[in-house]
């Protein structure tokens, strides 16, 4: 029983770090653009590609794919940017379906590379690690060791650095940022580029526990609204408050109920959340 | 006598509407310069073109010289910075993050710490509410938040536009004389925008009155206080 309960924390934290991964990209291309990015998980499920071909195609080291990824990510976010979001740049309506197109074309294109069946990741590290009673094996600490590491790493970029200074002016008052010189054509590619990126990371990251399919972005999009909603949009510490209680929702119910009593008791309590305190546990009246 | 602002037959359009037409003035270097005029006279239109944030439709500014270029960030470059109207602070950025946006492009660091502790200077209470968010501040607190962001892109002419719109008479007083202060103190050649004829001529050596888009009076700041036309037009006296 403790065995299972320690299985279900670390899983609920994984998944808590892959939803906020999601989440934080999300919503700063929702800040950056105004538009809401449906295409955000077919980002996922295109970082999980990436690590498979880089893994087990060219044969780099799982680390060096990463780095790829991320570099990847953001030229495909720069290119996406400049060719289907910026002639819809505060129109939200239109941005929103031109994303859904996005979406389509991405998976599909995926299809017809990789074809529908799901693909084995080689697991990246094996055994376990032993803290008296409770065992935790090391691909899963691995994917947390590593996903808590980047999104620290874009905590302090957007935060601290003058680089995230500027993004997070841009996203309040565009006109004011640029008359005192952030330079808007290279910060839109770019910061719409950096929360693709986050997405394409958590799929690489993802991909060695739960494997590759063109199908696998739908789910994690729909977690990252859902994590949106409950920590309140903008909010980085309600999302990650909110992404961990999904997360552990998440697994403890299907580890002690069942997969689909996790889903009814996630839903019940984005239900509750929109009745009770629509702005989210920690958001602003706002958007 | 040299000018760091020089505007020359400026016209602007929103469309077909004529906001400025044949727009000429000067700013001498070092000096405080009143833009009055009531609301829609295209007072804010003149700023927001010497920035770059509007296109001019015709004739040119001359910033320290040179030609500026209707590009948001060129007129920085030259060494102009504005305080927008309405104060548009980046609400939910810190007071000091605030202004660290003004330093922007500003990559000389020690240079942009002296510039913060002097703007501290001025404005004490900034320094108190430093890490608050600038949404949460007052009104005047929060005018004091948009020109010391302005003064840390460690501009040679600062741009304000209505500095005390909105704001309580007390601190419209503390304002003016910090406005001086900063003039005289840095050297920095000011242009104020102002529907508060009053404060901003008796701030000023150089006044311009501009009306409907066309610049109608202009003079010393005292001659125009004392003239009988903006007496009975802006003062209501």
């Amino acid at each position: 029983m403790s065995f299972l309960i320690a299985q279900s924390l670390i899983n609920g934290v994984i998944l808590g770090t892959l939803y906020l991964m999601m989440a934080i990209g999300f919503t700063l291309v929702f800040g950056i653009m105004r538009i809401v990015n449906f295409a955000h998980g077919e980002f996922y499920m295109i970082g999980a590609f990436m690590a498979l071909i880089g893994v087990t195609w060219l044969g780099l080291p799982y680390a060096a794919t990463l780095a790829l990824t991320v570099v990847f990510a953001v030229l495909l976010g720069a290119l996406v940017e400049r060719v289907v979001f910026r002639p819809f740049r505060s129109d939200e309506l239109s941005g929103m379906i031109a994303s859904l197109g996005l979406a389509m074309i991405l998976q599909n294109g995926a299809l017809i590379f990789f074809g529908p069946d799901p693909q084995a990741f080689p697991a990246m590290v094996s055994g376990v690690l032993r803290f008296g009673d409770l065992i935790i094996p090391k691909s899963r600490a691995l994917t947390l060791g590593i996903g808590v590491v980047v999104l620290i790493g874009f905590y302090v970029l957007l935060m601290h650095t003058r680089f995230g200074r500027g993004l997070r002016a841009l996203v309040q008052d565009q006109q004011v940022a640029a008359l005192y010189g952030v330079r808007l054509e290279i910060m839109y590619p770019l910061g719409l580029g950096l929360g693709i990126a986050l997405a394409a990371v958590a799929g690489a990251l993802m991909a060695p526990l739960f494997g590759v399919s063109p199908f696998i972005g739908a789910a994690p999009l729909l977690k990252a609204f859902i994590v949106v909603i409950l920590g309140g949009l903008g909010s980085i510490p309600g999302a990650a408050l909110a992404a961990l209680l999904l997360g552990l929702i998440e697994s403890f119910t299907s580890s002690f109920v069942s997969a689909s009593a996790a889903d009814i008791v996630t839903f019940a309590l984005v239900v509750a959340v929109l009745l009770i305190r629509p702005s989210g546990i920690l958001g602003r009246g706002e958007a | 006598m040299s000018s760091d602002l020089s505007i020359n037959g400026l016209s602007v359009n929103y469309g077909p509407v004529e906001a400025l037409y044949d727009v000429s003035f000067d700013v001498p270097r070092g000096q405080i310069a009143a833009l009055v005029g009531s609301n829609g006279a295209g007072k804010s239109t003149v700023l927001k073109t010497i920035c770059g944030l509007v296109a001019p439709s015709g004739g040119e500014i001359r910033v320290g010289g040179e030609i500026v270029t209707p590009r948001p960030g060129d007129a920085l470059k030259l060494g102009v910075a504005m305080s927008p109207e309405g104060r548009r602070l980046f609400p939910r950025l810190s007071v000091e993050e605030n202004l660290l946006m003004g330093a922007y492009t500003v990559s000389d660091g020690a240079a942009s710490r002296d510039m913060l502790s002097r703007v501290f200077g001025y404005f004490p209470r900034l320094k108190e509410r430093r890490r608050q968010m600038a949404g949460s501040l007052s009104g005047g607190e929060q005018q004091m938040a948009a020109i010391g962001r302005a003064l840390m892109a460690q501009p040679k002419l600062l741009l304000l536009d209505e500095p005390s719109l909105g704001i309580a008479p007390i601190i419209v007083a503390e304002l003016g004389k910090i406005i001086t202060e900063i003039n005289r103190d840095l050297g920095m050649t000011v242009l104020l925008v102002e529907q508060n004829a009053n404060m901003a001529l008796s701030l000023a050596e150089t006044g311009i009155v501009l009306e409907t888009g066309r610049v109608t009076m202009s003079g010393s700041g005292r001659e125009l206080l004392a003239s009988p036309e903006i007496r009975a037009a802006y003062l209501g006296i």
